[in-house]
């Protein structure tokens, strides 16, 4: 298995993942467990969801990584998991600061008038 | 919502700031002290590590008057900004970022006083 | 409630669109009439690109409804995101970690000053997502005394452009870790890219021959500063002229669609 798998993926500091499915299908579960923390109707979650289901059912149906890769289209494998793990930590940030509230403060008028 | 309707009444009562550093006057006031004493126990330090030909006395009315030029303020945000900048100009000294030249600079050692009346402007030509 | 928040302002941007469709709508009726009437001055629109950002900013705007105020796209095809000061750290992280998004590069950080706001600092961060190819600029606001959260933890290049803002503009930044001068010389005072911040300064630096060092001295000009006539002679805005009253037998016809 180690000879298949390939060496490098070039990018520096980013290395080669042993098991990229079962990483990703953790983080994938991850996201949505913290997701349902947030109100149903947040567009954050919905779209977020969205996006997660889809990938992890790639992940699920998919056992080959160069064609997972194909599928997700998003990069190398283990830039999605980069992608993923940024989007964990995004969620959970985003249920700390509430952003599908209404608007905190009214600009100022003219604020964004342009020319004056 | 209440958060919403509670800046909207706070809104209509006063105009609500962000503080800088500190909520009250009280407060800035604490700051400015800090810094005044910081800028005072630096004054002889100062003076060795340039070469000042200043006295220690000297320099230390000089931090006063540096100071007692801004006593008028009592926005306790444009003290903190003021203190935030005296911040800046301590570290600049301590560390010796600045030069002789800067330093000196606050006394005005070459600055000639400007002639008020018409003749002695007269005299010293035609700057006006 | 979210689709009332997004407002889509195209603005002036917007009717200078109608003008432009206006225009092209005419370019058309006479193209009927001869086929060889092609402006090159004016700039190819590109709509795809432009559909584009236009459907990313709603759906930016869609999901943080809480800090951004108006999302616009400029006639350069420049996704705009305006937001509120408190969500500066949010909105950028936001951007930088989604995965729709990725504008993990921030290439600029900068301020513009416009004195007779009542907010006169507009500070604005243009970032870069490599994944896309795409970019996004986002602008805040604040005044001289209200400080803004640092961005240094979200994006490690905000920490010089927030020292030169700070140097240029006097906008304190709060939470920075190392907020001191960048450009100007020690000791000196005020912000010069300030607009009230006269022209020739108010200093001048020369060498003294008694004292053996370097002395500064309040700025004597000669002569008094002359008035320059620096206007163009040419039209600096026109994306945002004022549409011109449309001839009568066009409003008739086919742009009642697109008022607003």
């Amino acid at each position: 298995m180690a000879g298949l798998l390939k060496k490098t993926t070039g990018l520096v500091g980013l290395a080669v993942s042993q098991n990229p499915h079962e990483r990703l299908r953790i983080l994938y579960s991850k996201i949505l467990a913290s997701l349902q923390t947030m109100p149903q109707d947040a567009a954050y979650r919905k779209y977020t969801e969205q996006l997660v289901n889809d990938r992890l059912s790639h992940v699920t149906a998919e056992t080959d990584v160069e064609k997972l890769e194909k599928k997700i289209n998003c990069g190398q494998i283990e830039e999605v998991i980069f992608q993923a793990e940024c989007e964990l930590a995004l969620s959970r940030k985003m249920s700390e600061w509430k952003p599908w509230e209404p608007l905190v403060e009214e600009a100022p008028p003219n604020q964004w008038k342009w020319p004056i | 919502m209440a958060s919403t309707a509670a800046t909207r009444t706070a809104a209509a009562a006063s105009r609500v700031v962000k503080p800088i550093l500190s909520r009250d006057l009280d407060e800035a006031k604490r700051r400015v002290r800090e810094l005044y004493r910081a800028w005072y126990r630096e004054v002889p330090n100062t003076v060795a590590m340039f070469q000042l030909d200043i006295s220690i006395r000297q320099g230390r009315n000089k931090v006063r008057e540096m100071f007692d030029k801004n006593k008028h303020v009592t926005d306790p945000r444009v003290i903190d900004m003021l203190v935030i900048k005296g911040k800046m100009e301590l570290q600049e000294t301590i560390h010796v970022w600045k030069q002789k030249t800067h330093i000196m600079r606050y006394f005005h050692e070459s600055e000639e006083p400007r002639s008020a009346d018409f003749l002695s402007k007269f005299y010293k030509g035609h700057d006006p | 409630m979210a689709a009332s928040l997004v407002r889509l302002v195209r603005g002036g941007l917007g009717r200078s669109f109608n003008v432009l469709n206006r225009s092209v709508s005419v370019i058309q009726q006479q193209s009927r009439l001869q086929s060889s009437d092609v402006k090159p001055t004016v700039r190819p629109k590109d709509a795809v690109a432009h559909n584009h950002l236009v459907a990313f900013g709603e759906y930016v705007a869609e999901m943080m409804p809480k800090y951004i105020q108006q999302v616009q796209v400029t006639c350069y095809n420049e996704l705009e995101v305006m937001i509120h000061p408190d969500g500066v750290i949010p909105v950028l992280t936001f951007l930088r970690d989604h995965t729709n998004g990725q504008f993990r590069n921030l290439i600029d950080l900068t301020a513009v000053d416009i004195p007779t706001r009542q907010n006169r600092f507009e500070i604005v961060y243009n970032l870069l997502s490599l994944r896309y190819n795409s970019r996004i600029r986002v602008k805040t606001y604040t005044d001289e005394l209200t400080p803004v959260d640092s961005a240094v933890s979200v994006h490690k290049a905000a920490n010089w452009y927030e020292r030169e803002v700070w140097d240029m503009f006097g906008i304190f930044f709060a939470n920075h870790p190392d907020l001191r001068r960048i450009l100007t010389d020690y000791g000196f005072e005020g912000h010069p890219f300030r607009k009230d911040f006269p022209l020739s300064g108010y200093v001048e630096v020369r060498y003294d021959d008694e004292l053996k060092r370097v002395v500064a001295e309040p700025v004597e000009l000669a002569q008094e500063f002359r008035k320059f006539d620096l206007n163009t002679p040419w039209e600096v805005f026109p994306a945002y002229r004022e549409p011109k009253e449309a001839p009568p037998t066009l409003e008739a016809g086919d742009t009642s669609t697109e008022k607003k």
